[in-house]
């Protein structure tokens, strides 16, 4: 092979591909609610992808984890199915921070430290002049792909409504 | 001048210095805006991604449209990271898309391989060339072509992405590619 066919994994079975199959979606159903993916981070346990919500005036970005738990074996697949984590953290910034706000939102961080989020919870954190709110879901990632408009539609479902939620926590973050 | 007129002269600053960081940002993101259209553009079209990697300079795609196994697979790289080359000769990206298909008959794989070989001698660099390409573990001949892409025809400023042109442009390779495969197997 001469060209960049090298850099590919070879021989693998389309269930070692489930993963990328559900990034591939993801994109297209961010791309759908305005939200281009604008980096990327991937590697053989988890991929991250980094999208700019448009035209929204809180979110500065979205990062998304996918994480793919189980059903890399045929075994696991047949007895567990494809589960994987899909951590969404949303991001506020703050083009100017006084310092005073910087100083409140640290003592919030220490508060944060000791926290230990469950599946399922809302976690804020403060970096500087932007604040996160983070959440992870554990999914099924069949019931996410290869379904056409059923899957599509599922997946945007499930985004929007963690996007929403998170949002719905930074919004007294945001200064004008 | 006023403690107010002060503050608003600082406010100033930091809003201007806020637009020149944000322009260096997204120009660094450009490559990865253009892997993340070219995934939402692809995946739209009925492919499935299987394959996304990269070595820091360029980034590598794979698709497989599931019900007739053809793949599709691309590789991007950025020509103008840098804001000074952007600015001088405009947001340009180096693309090579590539078309491949499954292949039983051995006499095809051969004859693939012979074009693999021939198609070391090419100059694969220079935009418009076809090479030939055989994966012999999966059973797949692919025909790949180079191009030199203008950003700025598929990005807008402030990250809008024109997704039917890049379809539009993407669908059009691929249909030459695939048109020029199928004369090479004499399918």
């Amino acid at each position: 092979m001469l060209s960049f066919l090298n850099q590919f994994k070879h021989g693998q079975e389309m269930r070692e591909s489930k993963d990328e199959i559900l990034v591939g979606e993801l994109v297209r159903a961010m791309a759908r609610l305005k939200s281009p993916a604008i980096g990327f981070v991937a590697n053989s346990g988890a991929q991250m992808v980094r999208f700019k919500p448009l035209g929204d005036p809180i979110l500065h970005s979205i990062v998304i984890i996918v994480d793919r738990k189980t059903g890399g074996s045929m075994i696991q697949q047949a007895v567990i199915g494809s589960k994987a984590t899909i951590q969404v953290q949303a991001e506020v910034k703050n083009y100017l921070s006084d310092p005073d706000d910087l100083v409140a939102m640290y003592r919030t961080d220490l508060a944060n430290i000791f926290k230990m989020p469950m599946l399922g919870d809302v976690k804020l954190d403060h970096q500087m002049n932007s604040v996160f709110a983070t959440k992870r879901v554990m999914i099924d990632i069949d019931d996410y792909i290869l379904k056409g408009e059923e899957s599509i539609g599922r997946m945007t479902q499930l985004i929007t409504a963690i996007v929403g939620e998170l949002k719905q926590k930074l919004t007294q973050y945001k200064k004008s | 001048m006023s403690a107010e007129e002060l503050e608003k002269v600082f406010v100033s600053l930091v809003d201007a210095s806020w637009k020149k960081y944000n322009e260096r940002q997204q120009n660094t993101h450009m490559d990865e805006l253009l892997l993340g259209s070219v995934i939402a553009s692809t995946v739209e079209q009925g492919y499935s991604l299987i394959d996304l990697n990269s070595d820091g300079v360029n980034h590598f795609l794979r698709f497989e449209h599931l019900p007739s196994k053809t793949r599709l697979i691309f590789q991007l790289t950025n020509q103008s990271e840098d804001l000074v080359t952007a600015k001088v000769i405009g947001r340009q990206a180096r693309v090579v898309i590539g078309y491949g298909q499954m292949v039983q008959n051995p006499g095809a794989i051969w004859q693939a391989l012979k074009s693999e070989f021939k198609s070391g001698f090419l100059d694969a660099a220079e935009p418009g060339v076809i090479t030939c390409d055989a994966d012999l573990a999966s059973g797949y001949i692919y025909v790949q072509v180079p191009l030199i892409i203008d950003l700025d025809t598929y990005f807008s400023a402030g990250y809008e992405v024109n997704y039917p042109l890049l379809q539009q442009h993407i669908g059009a390779t691929v249909h030459s590619l695939s048109k020029y495969l199928r004369g090479r197997l004499g399918a």
